[in-house]
């Protein structure tokens, strides 16, 4: 004997009042709570989008600008005076690691 | 949305949609993760300005049809990411025994292929025509027509032969 549609929809609704006498969905309240923590971490990455941009310009230009000072203080010695090379040398070496210490604290997960 | 609204909504639409993530996954706890998801999505999608106008402008049957879209579309990505395999083995067809009462119809959606049972489902149980499973499942209206053919031949195969067992 083959099955007929109604005889197969009738089947397939008593299989679904069965799950939904048996399964108890979870609390809106607490899907209103996640939905809304995930907003606020949203809301913090997108303001924090600009800052971490300019972190990592930061990081490349202090970079840039150490690595240029190396070349020029190995190339031409006398090209430059020795406090200013060694304040630029340093300033840049300060730069990168205040970018680098602001990017490894902005990873960490807020608790 | 405010969280009475929410409530409203969530209390009219969270039966029907656990009870189709529970028959397609197979898995309650994975229902249920799903089922969080959804509805966590659409809150987001409440919150961003041009989609919260969209939102704003569904009646409640649109707005169902596309809590099961974004619950279809959650299911894919579980799927295609290989997080799990739904309903791990099939169900023993030596289960299915008398017809009408006790059809053995878990056995039935473990031998379809998901998206089969997406569509049965939608069809049968949430009554819904081509259209609305189109609508809900992001297939074509003629997908949907032939997929859905198959998938019923499918079952009533496998419920057929069950039943002369």
């Amino acid at each position: 004997m083959s099955v007929r549609d109604d005889q197969l929809r009738q089947a397939m609704r008593q299989y679904a009042a069965g799950i939904a006498e048996t399964h108890t969905a979870p609390e809106a309240s607490l899907i209103w709570f996640r939905a809304e923590r995930r907003r606020r971490r949203m809301a913090i990455e997108r303001a924090e989008r600009p800052l971490r941009i300019m972190q990592i310009v930061g990081l490349l230009c202090a970079l840039c600008a150490a690595g240029w000072l190396l070349y020029r203080s190995m190339s031409t010695s006398a090209g430059i005076a020795t406090p200013w090379l060694v304040l630029t040398i340093s300033g840049a070496f300060l730069t990168v690691a205040g970018c680098w210490t602001m990017m490894s604290a902005s990873r960490k997960p807020l608790s | 949305m405010t969280e009475a609204e929410f409530q409203r909504l969530y209390d009219a639409t969270a039966g029907a949609i656990a009870g189709y993530l529970a028959a397609v996954t197979g898995r309650r706890d994975v229902a249920d993760d799903l089922l969080q998801e959804t509805y966590c999505r659409l809150l987001a999608q409440s919150y961003s300005g041009s989609q919260s106008r969209k939102l704003a402008g569904m009646d409640a049957l649109a707005t169902r049809r596309y809590l099961f879209r974004i619950a279809t579309n959650l299911l894919r990505d579980r799927w295609r990411s290989g997080e799990d395999k739904p309903f791990a083995e099939p169900a023993e067809a030596a289960q299915i025994c008398s017809f009408e009462s006790s059809i053995d119809i878990r056995a039935m959606l473990t031998h379809l292929k998901p998206k089969e049972r997406e569509l049965l489902w939608l069809a049968y149980v949430e009554g819904m025509d081509h259209a609305e499973i189109a609508a809900a499942t992001g297939l074509g209206r003629l997908s949907v027509r032939t997929l859905l053919f198959r998938a019923r031949n499918k079952a009533k195969r496998f419920l057929s032969q069950g039943e002369s067992l």
